[in-house]
């Protein structure tokens, strides 16, 4: 359940034990959470650790595996979730293929935004990502005719949805977080098969010496732009499920707020892990959602936590908790 | 794939084990839930945020109408609980506590919000459940045919109510009107209310600048606002951008040139500000506790909030906690329980006078008919105490021909 190590010299898997259980890290990361909802408080709460996990897990493409530290990954979540709800409430379309219309369109997206920000590097490229990102929100803000402006999209409930020739009540929790989770399961495998791959060890060598990559003939602004789209797509996913979910879309989720949100829960979960992004997620909202209970000062606490775990545990929860069993020991 | 020491192995079944007492351990409280017989109403409010004052007194007020019945033995005997939830002004939040609230907390009724934006998220999920949902929000759209429903009920005034009364008692015909608009929904409804009632009038629009929400800095508008030479300002904003807008208008002296009104008058803002920057400023209100000398409904309220605040007197926006939350109760006294849909009839026959004198919910769009207070500031020196911030320039008697009709509203009638 981890992230690969770079180079595929070192990835050869341990004979025997918990290393040979976590070759399987897509059916191990699935089969956590298919008992989620069972261990938090609420349905509600497990949902939006999905979501956040699939969007934090799209974040972390870019930002934990090729070391692009983007401010605007909330215009990819917004986007998801903006097309997914329009194509449904405006134009009538099935909820399964607004969901593949939403990738699609917001792939796009992250295609133009990609092409202007990977021309540019460090501050730049956060920057630059970052007002992008916030010209998204300002669009959505401004075509109140479209996208409901302040008050967010509304009008396109899912209350029932066809599987298979089976209709299933959407508004049930529990069948709501399956049909959902089969989205977040679809991300996994999808990311696995990325960082599987030849382009998976590209990416990571220019995390690691941009210069050598390109010295290496890796062609690193194409892979750059490339692993940029993958990363919307996956995150834009995470959209979709969010407006299946809430049955709204809610203007926030463009605001730079959450892109701070997502860089804060890659960096609580442990980036460069594979199943970081889903353990960030659900400690974020997990704290914020207990304490919020028990103080309205609850700010002051989560962030202190915060600030710990930053201090102590750089590596993130999950990266020092494979660190403690000694695997992530391989990586340099 | 990485390595991994055989050290520190878990046996699977012990494993196993674990979790499955770890997950019937949760799901406990549960399955002991279901045979409560307490009455929950769940109460989204913004905590957290520019609205964090507005919200705790709302909470204080709610929690006072659920005392009050509790008191008096509960409805048909059964208890009643209020679970506040921070909904941190953000609709997606809000929208995910009212779920946490339906599915898990298995809430009867919701009655909350503070913002236009979260309570129309809220009443998107519990619309959908069919849930009933008290909104105290100030809201131009919620009683709309696209969003309503029948288990929605608002109890707030609505930007049309307020900015009606407002014009009626500060504009004439002929005169010429400013605005100076928060570029949100609120303050778009506020714009569209205030220019209905000036086209009523006859006075003349001449000009209107739009201002971010949450802007510090008022200066660029003021001169524009000035030169446009109007006999009226409108400022349509809420909360602390209210206060800002107003403080440094006076600084450029608007004051002497113009008269300053505003849609809703805000309780909170105008201790946070003072009373010199305030003088004089006219604006609408749902209620104040100086009216408890016209309305015997209000001493009562006021009284049981000093007794059970140490003396503190409610504010306007606590007062919508109240009113929303006595409304509904009073409603399942008088179905005899939660049952929704008998819950629902009796809150379209209820007629109900808990803060400020008779109020009902209209059939068509369960909007609430009340009065609508017109208040003025108290200069320094007029001020009989601390508290004594307003003068009550009109307390307009609740009628449908302060509202949009239903038609309008493009219900059928």
């Amino acid at each position: 359940m981890t992230g690969p190590s770079s180079g595929e010299a070192l990835a050869k898997p341990a004979a025997s034990g918990l290393g040979r259980v976590l070759d399987h890290r897509v059916l191990l990361s699935i089969a956590v959470l298919a008992i989620l909802p069972w261990l938090l408080p609420s349905k509600a709460l497990a949902v939006n650790v999905l979501i956040y996990g699939v969007v934090v897990m799209g974040y972390n493409l870019l930002f934990g595996y090729t070391g692009l530290l983007s401010f605007g990954q909330a215009a990819f979540f917004g986007a998801g979730a903006y097309f997914t709800g329009i194509a449904i409430g405006r134009y009538g379309v099935p909820w399964f293929a607004a969901v593949a219309l939403a990738v699609l369109l917001s792939t796009c997206l992250a295609a133009l935004i990609g092409v202007i920000s990977t021309r540019t590097r460090g501050i730049y490229f956060s920057m630059v990502t970052l007002a992008l990102a916030q010209l998204v929100y300002y669009v959505a803000l401004q075509a109140a005719s479209i996208t409901g402006g302040e008050n967010g999209l509304r009008g396109f409930t899912v209350d029932r949805v066809s599987l298979f020739g089976l209709q299933v009540n959407f508004l049930d929790p529990v069948n709501k977080y399956y049909v959902l989770m089969a989205f977040a399961a679809l991300a996994l495998w999808f990311q696995s098969r990325i960082l599987n791959s030849p382009f998976g060890a590209v990416i990571e060598a220019i995390r690691e010496n941009e210069q050598r990559a390109r010295a290496c003939g890796y062609d690193v602004e194409r892979s750059k732009l490339v692993v940029f789209m993958l990363s919307g797509a996956i995150s834009s996913l995470g959209g979709c499920m969010l407006a299946l979910h809430l049955s709204i879309v809610p203007l926030d989720i463009l605001h730079y707020q959450t892109s701070g949100m997502i860089v804060m829960m890659v960096l609580l979960g442990g980036a460069r892990s594979f199943f970081g992004p889903f353990v960030g997620a659900a400690s974020f909202l997990i704290l914020e959602d207990v304490i919020s209970l028990w103080t309205p000062h609850w700010q002051i606490f989560v962030g202190a936590i915060f600030v710990l775990f930053v201090l102590f545990l750089p590596k993130g929860i999950w990266g020092t908790l494979l660190d403690g069993f000694g695997i992530g020991k391989a990586r340099p | 794939m990485p390595k991994a020491g055989s050290t520190s192995r878990i046996p699977r079944r012990t494993a196993l084990a674990g979790l499955s007492a770890g997950a019937a351990l949760l799901a406990m409280p549960r399955l002991g839930r279901a045979a409560d017989e307490t009455i929950r109403i769940g109460f989204p409010t913004p905590l957290t945020g520019p609205f964090a004052a507005e919200a705790r007194d709302q909470v204080k007020c709610a929690e006072l109408a659920v005392k009050l019945v509790n008191d008096k033995g509960g409805i048909g005997g059964r208890k009643v609980e209020l679970l506040v939830r921070d909904d941190k002004l953000n609709a997606g939040e809000a929208a995910t506590r009212t779920l946490e609230l339906i599915e898990k907390d298995k809430v009867h009724a919701v009655v909350g919000a503070l913002s236009s934006a979260v309570q129309l998220a809220v009443n998107e999920v519990t619309r959908a459940r069919g849930v009933i949902y008290v909104s105290i929000s100030q809201s131009d759209t919620i009683n709309e045919a696209k969003d309503f429903s029948k288990y929605t009920f608002h109890e707030a005034l609505n930007p049309h109510m307020t900015t009606a009364a407002v014009a009626r008692q500060t504009l004439k015909k002929g005169m010429k009107v400013a605005h100076l608009v928060a570029d949100y929904a609120y303050g778009h409804e506020m714009l569209r209310g205030f220019k209905r009632a000036q086209a009523a009038i006859g006075a003349d629009s001449v000009g209107e600048i739009l201002h971010p929400f949450g802007a510090a800095d008022y200066s660029t508008f003021m001169p524009r606002l000035m030169s446009m030479r109007p006999d009226v300002l409108c400022i349509s904003n809420f909360g602390r951008d209210q206060a800002n807008a107003i403080k440094q208008a006076v600084d450029f002296g608007v004051k002497q040139q113009m008269k300053i009104v505003v849609p809703v008058i805000l309780h909170n803002q105008r201790l946070a500000v003072g009373p010199d920057v305030f003088e004089g400023v006219v604006g609408g209100a749902n209620y104040y506790w100086g009216l408890e000398t016209q309305s015997k409904s209000a001493a009562s309220f006021n009284a049981a909030f000093k007794a059970a605040n140490g003396g503190a007197i409610p504010t306007d926006y606590g007062a919508y906690g109240y009113s929303g939350v006595g409304s509904l109760l009073a409603a399942m006294q008088a179905a005899g329980g939660t049952d929704t849909d008998k819950v629902i009839d009796a809150l379209e026959k209820l007629q109900y006078d808990l803060t400020k004198g008779p109020q009902h919910y209209r059939k068509c769009d369960h909007q609430s008919v009340q009065s609508v207070l017109v208040l003025e500031s108290k200069k320094k020196s007029a001020m009989a105490g601390d508290n004594d911030l307003f003068a009550i320039l009109a307390n307009d008697n609740g009628s449908d021909d302060m509202l949009r009709s239903c038609s309008e509203l493009g219900h059928a009638t």
